[in-house]
């Protein structure tokens, strides 16, 4: 995953002739798989000797949307409780009627922007 | 030349924002409708059998195919990181089996299961399914083309199961317990685990089997529509 982020961000800067990457803005979904922490550790040292050395990696979380085909409810994801585990779930439950919904965003993963410097 | 005076350029140590909105799981996505594309041409349900390691994914593949196996033409896609000891028991019972090794990875990928297409007979297959490699993370993350998605766990995983992964439970349209005959010896109810998987995603359907008993298989068969 970070290579292929990688690799987008480098053809970018190719084709507009940049000297070097400054920032690289990425949009992560909660609800995708992908660890923050092992994501910036393998941007590290992938970007090494590469004209990403020096960007920035910033990071924007993607909150979870779902929508209700019974209720018509459009709005964010619910989350549960079961303190006897310390634990908090999402919920594909409607927050309004308690019928399921459709997760409509919390999956994306991209790259919103990029800063270059010519 | 050009006619156009006026001329916009950065200048040298210029800083420039780009808008990109590249998505990059979005490669997988556009994969994974392709192959759901090729298998509605062909007429082909195809469902992808997510589990932990040990569930009984093999297992309810052997059941489900012995039950069917008179009633359409079925193949098998066998992901798993090396051996093809899954593939071979399920070729046992005389349906095509295709190995998927993914190596290292911890998932099927909508390009490997292109790749296994186009060593398949594509147009002599009613049903397609597809065993994913065990792992209850990142597999959920990687659709591949299916109709539907499995999730198989076990009684002998314990009772939390469920509520420690909840995205991939999040992800299934049916959900097997397995391993049902284990559960006193276990001490894990099944309605505790099947109550777990409705708080998550009230939408899928839980079905309990044994597949050493041959239990519960008719009930997962309905619940995937492929009986016929």
């Amino acid at each position: 995953m970070t290579n292929s982020i990688i690799e987008t961000v480098l053809d970018e800067a190719n084709k507009r002739n940049a000297k070097s990457v400054l920032e690289v803005h990425l949009v992560v979904g909660r609800f995708t798989m992908l660890g923050l922490e092992q994501l910036r550790y393998c941007y590290r040292l992938l970007t090494k000797d590469t004209p990403l050395e020096q960007a920035k990696l910033r990071i924007e979380r993607e909150e979870g949307r779902v929508r209700c085909e019974k209720c018509k409810f459009d709005g964010p994801i619910q989350f549960k409780e079961e303190p006897q585990y310390h634990l908090v779930y999402p919920t594909l439950e409607c927050p309004r009627c308690g019928g399921p919904v459709e997760l409509t965003a919390g999956r994306s993963c991209y790259i919103k922007s990029v800063k270059l410097r010519a | 030349m050009s006619n156009v005076e006026k001329v916009v350029k950065h200048d040298a140590g210029e800083v420039f924002d780009i808008e990109l909105e590249e998505s990059i799981l979005k490669a997988n996505e556009d994969l994974a409708a392709k192959n759901r594309e090729l298998l509605q041409r062909h007429g082909i349900k195809a469902i992808d059998i997510m589990g932990s390691i040990g569930s009984g994914k093999t297992s309810l593949i052997e059941c489900i195919v012995q039950r069917l196996k008179g009633k359409c033409r079925i193949a098998v896609l066998n992901g798993d990181l090396t051996t093809t000891i899954d593939a071979d028991r399920v070729a046992k019972h005389g349906v095509e089996v295709i190995q998927i090794n993914t190596g290292k990875e911890c998932h099927l990928d909508a390009n490997l299961v292109a790749k296994a297409f186009e060593e398949m007979r594509l147009d002599q297959v009613d049903l397609l399914l597809i065993e994913n490699v065990g792992n209850l993370i990142c597999p959920g993350e990687f659709r591949l083309g299916a109709d539907k998605r499995l999730v198989v766990i076990s009684v002998t995983e314990g009772p939390y199961m469920v509520l420690k992964h909840p995205f991939i439970f999040m992800e299934a349209d049916v959900v097997v317990i397995n391993k049902l005959d284990l559960a006193e010896a276990m001490g894990v109810e099944f309605e505790k685990l099947r109550g777990d998987v409705s708080k998550i995603n009230p939408g899928a359907g839980v079905v309990g089997t044994s597949c050493r008993n041959d239990l519960g298989i008719d009930k997962v068969i309905e619940a995937l529509q492929i009986s016929d």
